[in-house]
């Protein structure tokens, strides 16, 4: 660590599956918020950070296998922990997808601008992940924190709903 | 389980359902917006910036020192109000426009031009203002506002528009009128009483009965994810401006006009938005102006991108109308006067445009055409609190909100049925009563609400000890039909036909969320299907770029899908031409005796000698066939459609708190172009109808005048919890001219949603609540004022509504700005169109 000054220390970030090192006191701070460094140090701008008090869920990213709004997380907090974004996902991830496609009649798709998509998806991947059947109002539950001023609610829970059917077909 | 809608005419994409064509890359969280273009790992050296924000709702800086923040490390620029090139800058308004492009002098409000980049003083308590700091991060830039050494003038304040209209108020705006706080009278407006048909006096004469009501509209916000800001920087010269605002080409003439640049010297980029709802309808924000000159002082790009707090920047009007209706005893209304008092907040901006003008363009001639005596009277007042300016419906939904009162309280007090009341009154000018549209909009929504199960008001069965149920409606005209956006100007789209028969489309438009992009890539593919493009040959070009020389279409009035669909087919034409004329050689005859279907080029007279369309584009030279095609607007006049919302409500009168059973939104849309995207704004769109109506409210304190929820734990808008069943609709009833001849129907998503709330609430209740967002507290208030018999906060709100309106016409009597300024020349500073334009010339 040669050439480091004193108060300068390596943060290593467990980011969808890589390390990830930065330096607290030269390129983050101690009171840098996970999302920032996700987004501002590691370029990874699916997650948006809006509120910056833990009240929209545009942030969520999945930690240790949680939903956490990473507004709300410091970077170095972060640190043992195995966080996944949205950019971590697969190609043919089908939570992605069927946000995508919903377009079915009745309830309009389940995304308009899509500022608040990335954090749906992650918010939506984190309840699959522990209950892969869920309910259309245990869906609701899991995703009362994530604003959407499109209003795209209805659909939303119809997607979540298709990719927990497609995910069990997969599975199975 | 909703049924489709059955197009009137089946088309190969439009009109269907189907996944958006962002569908994927937003969803991946590969869209890129503002915040994520703006980056310093992607443009090094990049300076965030920050303004300060009055912590007084009406202040002044007397005396100003800057040195500590300069010194601050990381600090590279504080630019004041004191510097040169801000002291030099014309005052302007954060609305020079709408839809079209507009220059300085032909800016809508000429006369209101309140606003200045950096001024000196704030009229309400967060308004940017003063000083700019542009530092290496934004707690830097942060830090050095608070070592900002000020000394304060604290003025008096007015919260209310009562208080601003008292004698010895303080005074907002001097240099707009120094007699009062009323607004002056704009030339698009027009006077106060800007309609004054027939003899309104004659008409209640010959009514059975009159009666008063009024409605309270608060200043609900548009509460985007996507938070204001803008990124720039100089390049040789030139500007280049990203905003996450939806006015491309307005933005450039409005930075050009504002630091005296030529046109070509700024490139105005919109990447996608995280969503709008109206404010980008004010693509003139000062702080733009402040970015640019932080960035020329120093060199460097830079980045201004609001906090949520600071996000509440602007938002809807609120405003109050007392409408005074007359009718006969079979529902037919003979006379209304509606007196309206926008309270403007802290500057002008859009408020004439929601207290008069789109009632004068939208509502009068589709809503009110059929009234044989009526006048509309409005005033504006000054007050120091945050400034209404643009949102999605604006001043329809206000006027709805009483309009809609009026039309349930006259069948009420008739025995009739509403929705007999509002067809036998409400049709477009052209057209007769009853009309059709909204007959099969409102036959649609009872079916899907099930309007026979309406009783009496209050007379629902009592469930689980305290609840009851209560139905309600509201509607009103969709807007805009094609006739009405000839303010536009020239429509412009380009489309390059690849060698490989691939398509790119350039249809600028700003991305928010809407869907018109898919919206016209759909059209685009439906027009040159006789090529063999289908929809995944077409690439859409997602930034409207000033570069392109193409007028991206602003995003308002929800009519950007269908008119730049409308272009499609003189496009088709033209490719269809340029096509023959290439296979012509190849096929040895004339191009005229050449046809094109399913992507073969064949001789009419013998089709089998043919080639296939890429065989032809697949020449010697390979060079794209480019085309590119203006148009206006379609002149036509069609009248409007019309659109309804039905509520069932259930209200629990322990707690006094309201559930939203189910609403059924109906619009017809004359041609939907894309269905799934129609479906997203119908129920969409009650996010802001439920929301603005229950839940959300701004609150100030005050003693203080500071407002005391600029976030959303405590401005609370609807989450998925609080999201109703909504049950949508799309009808073909009515059609506009042109190939697709549809209308928008995605901005007035909300508009009578407020309405059919409060009216659903009185079925349940029977007490009326005209003061909105309809929170527990006030339906326990009119519950027990109605026990006690005491008159009912309906009654009080119409004689308090009327005081203040009667005290806002006394003073804008006595103000002697208030109509001279109709008449007068305001000096205007030299442009370069000074020769061609007058004031108060503005195309309608």
């Amino acid at each position: 660590m040669s050439g480091i000054s004193v108060g300068i220390r390596p943060l290593d970030l467990s980011v969808n599956g890589g390390i990830h090192r930065v330096y607290v006191g030269l390129d983050v701070s101690e009171a840098d918020t996970l999302a920032q460094v996700l987004r501002e140090r590691l370029g990874l701008t699916g997650l948006k950070e809006v509120c910056d008090h833990g009240a929209c869920g545009a942030c969520t990213v999945i930690m240790d296998g949680r939903a956490v709004l990473s507004c709300m997380v410091l970077a170095v907090e972060a640190e043992g922990h195995e966080v996944l974004t949205i950019e971590g996902l697969p190609e043919d991830d089908p939570v992605v997808a069927a946000f995508a496609e919903q377009s079915e009649p009745g309830h309009g798709t389940a995304l308009q601008c899509g500022y608040c998509t990335p954090g749906f998806v992650m918010a939506a991947h984190a309840l699959l992940a522990r209950n892969p059947d869920p309910t259309l109002s245990e869906v609701k539950e899991a995703l009362a924190g994530n604003l959407c001023r499109c209003g795209c609610y209805q659909a939303i829970g119809r997607a979540v709903l298709r990719a927990a059917a497609v995910m069990r077909e997969r599975g199975r | 389980m909703p049924g489709p809608f059955a197009p009137r005419e089946a088309r190969r994409y439009v009109g269907t359902y189907r996944p958006r064509i962002d569908g994927r890359e937003k969803a991946a969280g590969r869209a890129e917006y503002l915040d994520d273009i703006a980056l310093g790992i992607r443009y090094p050296g990049m300076l965030h910036a920050k303004i300060l924000r009055s912590p007084y709702p009406h202040a002044r800086i007397k005396k100003l020192d800057v040195s500590r923040a300069e010194a601050l490390p990381g600090v590279h620029c504080v630019l004041t109000y004191a510097d040169s090139e801000v002291a030099a800058l014309k005052p302007t308004t954060s609305s020079w426009t709408s839809a079209n492009t507009a220059s300085y002098d032909k800016m809508y409000y000429p006369n209101l031009r309140d606003r200045k980049v950096l001024a000196d003083y704030a009229t309400w308590a967060g308004d940017k203002f003063g000083v700019a700091v542009a530092a290496e991060s934004e707690e830097t830039a942060a830090q050095a506002l608070r070592l900002l050494d000020i000394e304060w003038e604290v003025k008096p304040f007015a919260l209310s528009a009562s208080d601003a209209l008292a004698e010895g108020a303080p005074l907002l705006h001097a240099e707009i009128n120094p007699e009062g706080n009323t607004l002056p009278c704009e030339p698009i407006g027009g006077p106060e009483c800007y309609i004054d048909k027939g003899d309104v006096g004659a008409g209640f004469a010959e009514a059975d009965l009159t009666f008063e009501v009024s409605a309270r509209y608060h200043r609900a916000n548009h509460s985007v994810l996507d938070t204001r800001g803008c990124f720039c920087y100089w390049r040789n010269g030139q500007l280049v401006f990203y905003t996450n605002y939806y006015q491309a080409d307005q933005t450039r003439m409005y930075l050009a006009q504002m630091l005296d640049m030529p046109l070509n010297r700024v490139r105005v980029i919109n990447p996608y938005l995280g969503a709008q709802f109206g404010r980008c309808n004010a693509g003139e924000q000062p702080f733009f102006v402040t970015m640019a000159l932080l960035s020329k002082r120093t060199g460097r790009p830079v980045k201004y991108k609001m906090s949520l707090e600071e996000d509440f920047h602007d938002t809807r009007n609120a405003i109050d109308y007392v409408l005074r209706i007359g009718a006969k005893k079979d529902g037919t209304i003979t006379s209304a006067h509606f007196t309206a008092l926008g309270d403007a907040g802290g500057y002008s901006d859009h408020s004439m445009a929601a207290v008069k003008i789109v009632v004068k363009w939208d509502c009068v001639e589709a809503l009110l055409a059929h009234i044989p005596h009526l006048r509309m009277e409005s005033w504006a007042v000054y007050t120091n609190k945050i400034p209404g300016n643009c949102m999605r419906a604006i001043g329809n939904i206000q006027l709805n909100l009483v309009f809609g009162l009026a039309l349930d309280e006259l069948a009420e007090r008739l025995g009739l049925d509403p929705l007999d009341v509002a067809v036998k009154n409400v049709s477009h000018e052209w057209e007769q009563a009853p009309n059709e549209s909204l007959a099969a909009v409102l036959s649609e929504g009872a079916r899907l609400i099930g309007w026979e199960r309406r009783t009496a008001p209050g007379g629902g069965p009592l469930l689980d000890g305290s609840k009851r149920r209560g139905l309600g409606f509201s509607c009103h005209n969709c807007w805009h039909a094609g006739w009405q956006e000839q303010i536009r100007g020239e429509i412009q789209t380009t489309v390059k036909l690849n060698p490989d028969g691939s398509v790119i489309l350039q249809a600028p438009m700003a991305e928010i969320g809407v869907g018109s992009n898919s919206c016209v890539v759909m059209a685009c593919a439906e027009s040159l299907a006789f090529l063999g493009v289908t929809l995944e040959d077409i690439h859409w070009i997602e930034k409207p770029d000033t570069e392109s020389g193409l007028k991206d279409m602003v995003q308002t009035d929800s009519s950007v899908s269908y008119l730049q669909a409308e272009l499609m087919p003189l496009v088709a034409a033209e490719l269809s031409a340029r096509v023959r004329t290439k296979a012509a050689p190849l096929l040895e005859v004339a191009a005229e005796e050449l046809s094109i279907e399913e992507g073969r080029v064949f001789v009419t007279a013998s089709p089998e000698r043919c080639r296939s369309v890429r065989e032809v584009l697949w020449d010697d030279y390979l060079v794209p066939v480019t085309v590119t095609v203006c148009k206006n607007a379609p002149e036509m006049v069609t009248g409007i459609p019309f659109e309804a919302t039905f509520a069932e409500v259930e209200v629990d009168t322990a707690t006094g708190k309201v559930d939203i059973v189910k609403l059924a939104v109906i619009h017809d849309a004359g041609t939907v172009m894309f269905a799934s995207g129609a479906e997203a704004q119908q129920v969409g769109g009650q996010c802001t109808g439920v929301g603005e109506a229950l839940y959300e409210e701004i609150v100030y304190d005050s003693a203080t005048g500071i407002p005391l929820n600029f976030n959303w734990v405590d401005y609370t808008i609807p989450s998925i919890l609080d999201f109703p069943e909504v049950e949508p609709s799309l009808l073909e009833v009515w059609r506009g001219a042109g190939e697709y001849g549809a209308c928008g129907i995605g901005e007035g998503a909300p508009t009578a949603t407020p309405r059919a709330i409060l009216n659903a609430i009185h079925n349940a209740i029977g007490v009326r609540i005209n003061d909105i967002p309809v929170r527990p507290e006030k339906v326990l208030d009119a519950l027990a004022r109605k026990e006690q018999g005491l008159p009912g906060r309906d009654e009080e709100l119409t004689a308090e509504a009327k005081r203040v309106i009667e005290a806002a016409s006394c003073v804008a009597k006595a103000c002697t700005v208030t109509n001279a300024s109709l008449e007068e020349a305001h000096e205007v500073p030299a442009g370069p169109d000074d020769s061609t334009s007058e004031v108060g010339e503005v195309e309608l």
